[in-house]
């Protein structure tokens, strides 16, 4: 399974085949911030691509057309994607995500 | 007069255009606004009703919606497999929370007003602002969503929204085990599709409870024998609680002439992709120069299909093919799902009110059939809408079903017509759900 590598926190989560950056992250426990849970209006999951970008399927015109509508200007950095919508397909893919926590261990 | 015939007169007396004769059927059943929302009431609300396949969600946290009339539901994959049906509506502001087909990413059902969320078993996981409300407005027990029935039967998703409903077995055991017969869990979605008619959904489905309309509405089925095909070359079943059928005669008779055996399966392949598919019609070609004189055609044909499915690794249980149905047939369970069976596929109907009005119904079939054990599971989906009419979509045979439906409908209105005539022998299915809606409906 691809390993996708999460600054600042150096975080890395397996993705399965077919599944997304967040849903990988959601099943496996992870925080990652969202308010709409993958239906592409809140952009609060979005990323930026700092390394490895070949190893992401690109983003498909839907998620590009709601990143240039629905996100503030200031945010559309080069690199942005949802991680909603972001699927993998081999190893190397870093991107940098605030907020992004492990599994609450309990205790 | 026992208090109990007492009752029963005065409970039926209460149903308008009752059928006061089992041959006869009051043409307002078909049209009347009071009879519909009856039936909304007292059938759709109560009823067992087949609300999704299994494979329409074969992921945790997939969904779909069911909707019947103004109700909808949405049933969901859970982390166990088994699957929950909810009430679709945001316990806030009435909110619809699920849509079409999808699957909720991070097992979250999130309300796309305030963001409110559910875990996929239906209990509330997050409250944005939760302080602002008055407590005794959240509590628990009616934040959580409402379950609704849930079964799971022939591979397929069942809800009844009667929370004080039975059990799913009591409403179609009887013509259900027919189906198990010919193992109907077996079965998977090869394509699936459907219309919109302007029928009542009851007009609509009667058309496929009798075979004896194929001699004029399906005239190819005939191989030129026209009027003279018997209308009386299946046998015919009604079962309590609605359900009817009927199916081949085969296992008394066996065929007589390959060729016309032959050219039957190749129409239904052709004209319909379901029932008979190629991979059928292959092995049936295979058989013409292996039969000797006086072998038995419908014993040549049991051999070689069993040869293949095990060949191929397709299922096929011992002694299927003594099941006349395995041979040709249908079955009805009521209200509304029909099944066809023929050499481990299926073609299948359901049909449900549209657009909350009598006189428009959805119409949705499905070529089902058993595929190889080592084929892959994947998710099945709504091929699309197409009109009734529409020749690229539709195959020959539904295509002609479906134009006399519509004008069925039309004619109840012409002045002076009653009602339907229905033919004793061959038509005692369409009275026997008539008169089992009137027991609902009581």
């Amino acid at each position: 399974m691809p390993v996708v590598t999460i600054l600042p926190g150096d975080i890395e989560i397996e993705v399965a085949s077919g599944e997304t950056l967040a849903q990988a992250a959601w099943r496996q426990d992870y925080q990652w911030p969202t308010t709409c849970w993958g239906e592409m209006a809140c952009m609060v999951c979005a990323c930026v691509v700092r390394d490895g970008e070949a190893a992401a399927e690109p983003a498909s015109a839907l998620e590009e057309g709601c990143i240039a509508e629905r996100m503030p200007r200031f945010r559309q950095l080069p690199g942005t994607r949802l991680a909603c919508q972001l699927r993998v397909i081999g190893d190397g893919l870093v991107v940098e995500k605030e907020g992004v926590r492990p599994p609450v261990c309990s205790a | 007069m026992s208090d109990n015939l007492a009752r029963k007169r005065k409970s039926a007396a209460a149903v308008p255009f009752a059928m006061s004769e089992a041959h006869r059927v009051p043409k307002e059943r078909y049209y009347d606004r009071g009879f519909f929302e009856l039936e909304k009431e007292k059938l759709w609300h109560k009823t067992w009703q087949m609300a999704c396949r299994l494979q329409e969600i074969p992921r945790p946290n997939d969904f779909v919606e069911y909707e019947i009339c103004e109700q909808s539901v949405f049933l969901v994959r859970q982390a166990d497999h088994s699957v929950k049906g909810f009430f679709n509506v945001c316990p806030h502001r009435a909110t619809q929370l699920a849509r079409g087909a999808g699957s909720f990413p991070g097992g979250q059902v999130t309300c796309p007003f305030h963001g409110w969320r559910w875990n996929c078993d239906g209990e509330s996981s997050f409250i944005y602002g939760e302080h602002g409300f008055a407590p005794e407005c959240l509590k628990k027990e009616e934040i959580n969503l409402r379950e609704c029935k849930v079964e799971v039967w022939g591979d397929s998703v069942w809800i009844n929204l009667d929370a004080n409903a039975g059990q799913l077995k009591d409403s179609i055991g009887s013509a259900a085990a027919r189906l198990d017969d010919v193992a109907i869990g077996n079965w998977r979605v090869k394509w699936w599709q459907e219309t919109i008619l302007n029928a009542n959904w009851k007009m609509a489905q009667e058309a496929f409870m009798e075979g004896w309309h194929v001699m004029r509405t399906h005239p190819q089925l005939t191989l030129g024998a026209g009027e003279a095909t018997p209308p009386d070359s299946l046998r015919y079943d009604t079962y309590p609680g609605g359900h009817c059928s009927f199916e081949s005669t085969v296992l008394e008779r066996d065929y007589v002439n390959f060729d016309v055996m032959l050219a039957s399966s190749q129409l239904l392949a052709d004209g319909l992709d379901a029932m008979a598919i190629d991979r059928d019609m292959k092995v049936l070609e295979s058989i013409r120069h292996k039969l000797g004189p006086g072998d038995s055609i419908r014993e040549a044909v049991a051999r070689e299909m069993r040869a293949y499915n095990e060949g191929a690794g397709i299922p096929m249980p011992a002694g299927i093919e003594n099941q006349a149905l395995w041979w040709n047939g249908m079955v009805f369970l009521f209200p509304n799902i029909f099944y066809l069976p023929m050499y481990g596929n299926s073609l299948a109907y359901r049909i449900r009110p549209y657009n909350n009005h009598p006189e428009w119904c959805r119409f949705e079939v499905w070529s089902l059939t058993t595929w190889p054990r080592s084929y892959p599971q994947t998710r099945a989906s709504l091929k699309g809408r197409f009109d009734k009419d529409d020749a690229d979509n539709w195959p020959l045979i539904p295509i002609q079903d479906f134009s006399n439906i519509e004008r069925q409908q039309r004619g109840l209105h012409v002045l002076g017509y009653q009602g339907h005539r229905l033919a004793t022998e061959w038509e005692a299915g369409i009275s026997n759900m008539h008169r089992e809606l009137d027991r609902r409906l009581a």
